[in-house]
Parts: structure tokens; C-alpha cells; sequence
């Protein structure tokens, strides 16, 4: 069984590049027509659009909400906030890009009383000049962090196709990743960046546990270390991907900025499945297999 | 597996450090000593006179011991239900103090917090506003005078649980950052975006400007001070006027005499009043227009009375915009005016409601995800030992990066929350990269083996530092937060906590 697996791979592992690579190609092509389309690679929230979030201590129904403000505020995202533990609903989020004394003047007609900020509700402004700069900076950090990150890699292999692997599977997960928040519709916040920080981050961990155990040991075959390092790897990616999914589902009642960070963490935790044991696998059998010839 | 558990110095090592975050994490004065904490002290109590400090801990009433908000209200509520004046006697931590009143103390205090981590304002509650020049780019030096103006105007204001600084972004713009922690005062927007510009001014000649150089003392006591009169308005609203005085520097007084020299006399019913009138002008509005009267004429004088008006809908209202009014124009006398047009790019209010109930959740969610990987961990290997040890390890992680904040006073927010959440995370993959690597049979030893999964570990650990760099700067710093907290993880992570386990996990494979 064992060894028909290692002999299945043997031949097929060239082919399997084309999965990734069809998918990298379609998401640049998506991303393309995306963004000449909505002039952002994805979604912004209010936090990278400017606008202003209200949030109302009290129990509205979203529905009535929604309903009632639709024609009025523009733009708006409403949500409710709810304790897990009594299902009481605890606020209602209102997100609106319409000026915030207005968009504070129509909430009160629905509620029927005056607002005071930081007793019976809260305000966040972000003003329009300040989220455009947000949003390029939040690129440029992306960058910067994936540019350092290549630096690193590319020390501690000193090979370049392998440090080529690693990093092109880190920039699979986060173009795969960044495609289905597009396509699933998620508006991104500031809060987004950490995810795809993080995702750099868990990314690397399972492409270097391999390449290590890849290219600097020599104990067993190279199917053998390949198969060692899978183990190892799925069990990392999957501890992650179920602890990501239970926070998930935890805060998902509760706090915007966290669920936006485990919903992108968990979409590219199973990105990273594809990209390390296939993208990254192959390129690297294929890399130490013509070495060693 | 008969042979006695080791502990090795990583173990050791482990285990003190966990005993100091504990130490760090939990306040003694919290657990030993009871009272309520002072929050705040109003700016007119004589309470603030005799040395009343803000985070001082009342232990006692007259007497009757304080050891909650409710007991703490009740024996104030009860001492003044009369309207008398009485003595009253507060023995705090480090002093005692004693007022004799007829109204209730104006001071608020707090519980007295059992852990000595700090909650950001996403998660604490408060106030954060972002400000800048408007179509002005601001230099660091204009920038360093703003936030000191601003500064000097919030204390002024009364509040002073707060921090403005100064912070720059990647694109290389300039703000200022004010955060007040636990309160959201009513007028912030106002008291930040209003240049506060004030012009006492006769005719067209202007006699002294807000700000230290025209003007040496604001009254704000209750006898330089006050809301006079409070009257319905035809419309059937109400206005409140007030007045306070001020001291003029001898500069701005002799410009006074010599202004009011060149007027003439206007003979009235109601008295004698020289032809002009002073008026008050605050960025840019008339404010208030006072009648002088004859006999200061060209006279050298140094006090001088402000007055204007507030009104509303009813009494009530009326008296408090009035006084609002009132603080607004002491505080700008006092601190003077910005030397730009300021515009808000941010401004966010921030209940502790959720944050309460948020902490709580963020325990169970961390505790479920944690004891997922502990159950996955135990499926895979076969060990409960294994899955305890983790389990141990990562609780420890999570322990020692707390008492690290709590020791660096690090204000743990919501972006520093997912940060520890990233350490877990990163955490549990390299223990799972220490087990497989020292299962490995292999010819080397164990100790070698051990030796390569670290390796593989700092390898990971340096891209992750070095991913979380730009972080510092990006959004203004707003997410500083992730990157320290993260940082300061991950490197607990690989320098203590992960060698301990390995030396554990050894144990196990002898």
C-alpha cells in the first residue's frame, strides 16, 4: 500500500503542479478584473473606506433595522452583537459611509431617543483621507513583510530553487486566500492585515519544517522524509485549522476584529494544505530528484 | 519509564518564571488590602488642595471601613442627605484628609483591580481621536507644540487619565494620537478640533489674547467662578449666564488703560459707560459684548470679569451647557490658542459594556482551542502525557507573555489579544515539530535530534520577527498591539517555554 502511494506520487508529482498553478492563474486573472472593477484588490469596510460605525446598547432587530435605515443610510452594514453564553442580544452595530451627525440624527428618529456617546452607545469615525492611507499602507506592509520574510528564507536554505518553493507557496496562500474573501464578499478592515500576517507566518512554519527535513538530512529515502514531513506538517496545519475554527465559532457573536482575523486564518490554513504538500512538494522533488542525478 | 522525573534547568527555569508572572500578573495591594482605588478628583474640591491623588485607596470613612463602590456611596449618600455642612474624614493608603462640606464630595473611585494587566481602550473603554493639521503638513516640531497645548487644555479640562503623543505612519504623515482611557467626555470634539482662538477686543484694537502671556490666572473656584441667573427666553427656551474672572499680566492690563483711555463717556439710565464695548470673540463668534463702566477709563487694571451664556431647552439643560460653555473658554484662556486649523481623521468611543463580557469570552475561546489541540494531540500520539505536556506548555506561554505585559505595563488591546492567540498558534506547531522530530528513529541521538527540530524552529521564528516589523508603523501604529505582543510570544516561546518542553518530552523517550 505504502510503497504503490510513494510510486503513485513518483509519477504524478510533475502533473500535480498544474492544480496550483491553474488555481494562481485564475486568481490573478479574478484579482485583475476585480480590482479594475471595485478599484481595491478586495472589499474595504468603513475602517478603509471612512464612515462611521454606531454601535447601540439595546435590543433592535437587525431586521427592522435593515429595513428601516436601508434607503436613508447609505451603504450600510448592520450587525448584532449577542453573549454566548445567555444568547441575549447586547448591541446593534450600524456601519454607514453617510456624515456621522446625519447618520446619528436618522438613528435616533428609529430609536426614539437621543444618543449619548459612550453611555448608551459608541461612535467610531474614520475619516475618508486617513482609511485611503490606511489601505495603501496596509499594502506596503503586506509587502514588507513578505519581502522580509523572502530575505530570511532565502539565508537559511542558500539554494535558491527551494527558498523559490517556500516563498512562491506563501504567496499562493495569501492570492488564494484574498480570492475567496473577494468571492465569499467578506468587506475587509484594518484588523485584516493581521490575519494575513499570521497566515505568512503559519505558512512559512509547515514550508521550512520540510525543506529542512528535505534537503539537510539524509537518514531514509526521499519518499520516506517526504512522508515524515507530511505527517508532521497536516498534524501542525490541522491543530491550527481546528483551534482557528473553535475560536471562530467562539468570538464569532462577539467581536468583528477577531472573527475577520480567524475566518481569513482558517480559509488560508486550507489553502496552505494545497500549497505546501503540493505546490511546494513537488517543486522540491523535483529540485532534490535532479540533484542528486 | 520507571526512572524518577528530571528536572532540568529549562525545567527550572520554566517553573520561576511562572511563579514571577504570577507575581507580576497579580497585585498584592489587590489581593491583600481593601478600599476603592480614586479615579478621579474634581479640578474645585478642596480635596485636591490638601494633596488627594488620583489612584490613592480609600480605606475608610469616618471611621467606617470602605470596601466597595456600594459601601463607599452609601456612607457619602448618607452624610449628606441633610444639605448641612459636616466634617467628614477620608483615611486613604498614604494620607488622611478632612473637608467640611454641604454637598457630596466630587470625587469617583473604582474597585480595586485584583491583576495588574492593563486593558487597551477596545477592550477597557475610553476615548481615542486622531488629529491633524488641516491642508497643512505638520513638522515634528509644530507637531511636538501641539500635542503640549493639547495636553496642557485636556488636564485643564479635568481630565487626566490620558496620553497624547505624537505618531507618524508609512506614508509619512504626522498625527497627533490622544487616548483618554475609561470616560468619553461629552465635548472631546469640540475641546480637539476648536482652535480656540479667544480675542478680548475694543473696537478694532485688540486688548489681550487667551493663552499665559496676556492672561496670568483663570478664576475657577467657586468664588471667582459661577453660573449667575438662569431665565426662560421668549421662545420658551432657557439661557444661563456665568462669569468668572481673570487676571490680566501688567502688559495686557496697561493695553487695556491705554484703549480705554481714547473712549468717550455714554450717560445712561442705567449708569455710565464708556462709547465702546469689550468684546469677547472666540474663534471667530462674538461670544459676549460687556458694557465698561466709567470709572475704568484709562485706569491700569488686572482683574477683569468674563461672562457669557448658555441655553437650552430647559433649566436644566440650559445650566449645563453654561457650564460647559464656561470650562471651554477658562480652558482655552488658560492654555491658549492652537496655531493651526486642526481636522479629526479619527474619532472612536468605546464602552466597557462588551469589553466586560469580551474577556470572558476570549477565555473560553482560548481554553476550547487550546483543549482541541490538547485532544488531537492525545488521538495522534497515543499519550496523555504528550497532550498534558502541551497542554502545560502553552498555559505557561500564554502566563509568562502576561506577566511580561503586565510587568512592562503593556496595555493588552484586541489586536495584542490575536497576537497571543498567533503565539499559540505558532506555539503548538513547533512542540508538534519537537515530538515528531524526537520520535524519528534514527542512528543519532536524542539530544541531536532535539538539536535539528530547533533549527527547524528558529528558522520559522526569524520570518515571523521579521514579517511583523512593518507592523510598527503601519496604521499609524494602531496595530503596534499584534506585532509587540506577538513578538514578545514567540520569543518566550522559542527561549523558554519550547526548550522545556523538549526537555520534558525526553523524559518521556528514555
Amino acid at each position: 500500500m505504502e510503497q504503490t502511494k510513494k510510486h503513485w506520487h513518483d509519477r504524478t508529482y510533475k502533473k500535480l503542479l498544474i492544480i496550483p498553478a491553474a488555481l494562481i492563474l485564475f486568481s490573478i486573472i479574478y484579482l485583475f478584473f476585480f480590482s479594475s472593477a471595485n478599484g481595491a484588490l478586495f472589499y474595504k469596510d468603513i475602517s478603509l473606506t471612512g464612515g462611521t460605525s454606531v454601535t447601540i446598547y439595546d435590543k433592535i432587530s437587525v431586521e427592522d433595522a435593515e429595513f428601516y435605515f436601508q434607503d436613508k443610510l447609505e451603504d450600510i452594514n448592520i450587525r448584532e452583537v449577542f453573549d454566548i453564553t445567555t444568547q441575549e442580544q447586547k448591541a446593534l452595530i450600524i456601519e454607514t459611509t453617510t456624515e456621522g451627525e446625519l447618520a446619528k440624527q436618522i438613528i435616533e428618529d428609529f430609536i426614539g431617543y437621543d444618543l449619548v456617546e459612550g453611555e448608551n452607545s459608541d461612535f467610531q469615525f474614520t475619516g475618508s483621507s486617513l482609511s485611503e492611507s490606511f489601505y495603501k499602507q496596509l499594502l506596503i506592509a503586506i509587502l514588507i513583510a513578505f519581502i522580509f520574510m523572502a530575505i530570511v528564507v532565502f539565508i537559511l536554505f542558500r539554494s535558491f530553487v527551494p527558498s523559490m518553493a517556500v516563498i512562491i507557496s506563501a504567496f499562493a496562500d495569501i492570492l488564494m486566500t484574498l480570492v475567496l474573501v473577494d468571492i465569499v464578499g467578506i468587506k475587509m478592515s484594518t484588523a485584516g492585515i493581521i490575519a494575513f500576517l499570521m497566515l505568512i507566518g503559519y505558512s512559512v512554519d509547515t514550508d521550512i519544517m520540510l525543506t529542512t527535513r528535505i534537503l539537510k538530512r539524509t537518514e531514509g529515502t526521499l519518499n520516506q522524509r517526504f512522508y515524515g514531513a507530511l505527517k508532521t506538517g497536516l498534524t501542525m496545519t490541522l491543530t491550527s485549522f481546528f483551534a482557528m475554527s473553535i475560536a471562530l465559532v467562539i468570538v464569532s457573536s462577539f467581536s468583528i476584529t477577531l472573527t475577520q482575523i480567524f475566518t481569513i486564518l482558517v480559509i488560508g490554513l486550507g489553502f496552505d494544505i494545497l500549497n505546501t504538500w503540493i505546490t511546494n512538494v513537488s517543486i522540491l522533488k523535483w529540485y532534490a530528484i535532479k540533484k542528486r542525478k | 519509564m520507571k526512572n524518577k522525573f528530571k528536572f532540568t534547568w529549562r525545567i527550572w527555569l520554566l517553573i520561576v518564571l511562572l511563579a514571577l508572572s504570577f507575581l507580576a500578573i497579580f497585585s498584592s495591594t489587590g489581593l491583600t488590602q481593601s478600599g476603592v482605588v480614586i479615579d478621579s478628583i474634581d479640578l474645585n474640591s478642596s480635596l485636591l488642595d490638601q494633596g488627594m491623588t488620583k489612584g490613592e485607596i480609600i480605606t475608610s470613612i469616618d471611621g467606617l471601613t470602605v470596601d466597595s463602590i456600594e459601601s463607599f456611596s452609601l456612607i457619602l449618600s448618607q452624610k449628606y442627605l441633610t444639605g448641612k455642612k459636616v466634617k467628614t474624614t477620608f483615611v486613604t493608603d498614604k494620607n488622611e484628609y478632612i473637608i467640611f462640606s454641604s454637598e457630596v464630595p466630587k470625587i469617583t473611585v473604582k474597585e480595586l483591580s485584583k491583576t495588574n494587566i492593563q486593558l487597551g481602550l477596545d477592550l477597557a473603554g475610553g476615548a481615542r481621536a486622531m488629529v491633524k493639521a488641516e491642508n497643512h503638513s505638520l513638522n515634528q516640531e509644530e507637531l511636538n507644540d501641539l500635542v503640549e497645548i493639547t495636553r496642557n487644555r485636556l488636564n485643564a479640562f479635568g481630565l487626566t487619565d490620558l496620553k497624547v503623543l505624537s505618531v507618524s505612519d508609512l506614508s509619512g504623515n504626522n498625527f497627533m494620537l490622544i487616548e483618554i482611557a475609561g470616560s468619553t467626555p461629552r465635548d472631546l470634539k469640540k475641546l480637539l478640533s476648536e482652535q480656540g482662538k479667544f480675542e478680548a477686543r475694543i473696537g478694532n484694537e485688540t486688548v489681550f489674547l487667551g493663552g499665559d502671556r496676556d492672561v496670568a490666572s483663570v478664576g475657577r473656584d467657586a468664588q471667582n467662578s459661577r453660573i449667575e441667573s438662569c431665565n426662560p427666553a421668549q421662545d420658551g427656551t432657557y439661557y444661563c449666564n456665568f462669569q468668572f474672572s481673570i487676571t490680566l499680566s501688567p502688559e495686557a492690563a496697561q493695553r487695556h488703560a491705554d484703549i480705554t483711555d481714547k473712549l468717550s463717556v455714554n450717560v445712561t439710565e442705567q449708569g455710565n459707560y464708556l462709547s465702546e464695548k469689550l468684546d469677547l470673540v472666540l474663534d471667530g463668534n462674538l461670544v459676549d459684548s460687556l458694557l465698561i463702566s466709567e470709572g475704568l477709563k484709562g485706569r491700569v487694571t488686572t482683574q477683569i470679569s468674563i461672562s457669557g451664556s448658555g441655553s437650552g431647552t430647559s433649566e436644566e439643560e440650559a445650566y449645563n451647557t453654561a457650564k460647559a460653555e464656561m470650562k471651554q473658554m477658562q480652558t482655552v484662556l488658560m492654555t491658549g490658542s492652537l496655531p493651526f486649523k486642526l481636522e479629526i481623521v479619527k474619532l472612536d468611543t468605546i464602552s466597557p459594556i462588551l469589553g466586560e463580557g469580551f474577556v470572558k469570552i476570549i477565555l473560553i475561546a482560548g481554553l476550547a482551542a487550546i483543549l482541541a489541540v490538547a485532544l488531537i494531540i492525545f488521538v495522534r500520539y497515543r499519550s496523555p502525557k504528550a497532550a498534558i505536556a502541551l497542554l502545560v506548555t502553552t498555559i505557561s506561554e500564554v502566563i509568562i507573555i502576561l506577566g511580561a505585559a503586565a510587568l512592562i505595563r503593556w496595555n493588552l488591546d484586541l489586536p495584542g489579544i490575536a497576537g497571543i492567540l498567533a503565539t499559540i498558534g505558532t506555539g503548538i506547531d513547533d512542540l508538534i515539530i519537537i515530538m515528531d522530530e524526537s520520535t524519528t528513529e534514527t542512528r543519532i541521538s536524542l539530544k541531536q535530534r532535539l538539536k535539528r527540530a530547533f533549527a527547524i524552529i528558529m528558522g520559522a521564528y526569524a520570518t515571523s520577527m521579521v514579517a511583523l516589523f512593518p507592523l510598527f508603523m503601519a496604521g499609524a501604529g494602531l496595530l503596534k498591539g499584534f506585532a509587540v505582543t506577538t513578538m514578545l510570544g514567540i520569543t518566550i516561546g522559542v527561549l523558554i517555554t519550547r526548550p522545556a518542553f523538549s526537555d520534558i518530552i525526553k523524559q518521556f523517550r528514555k
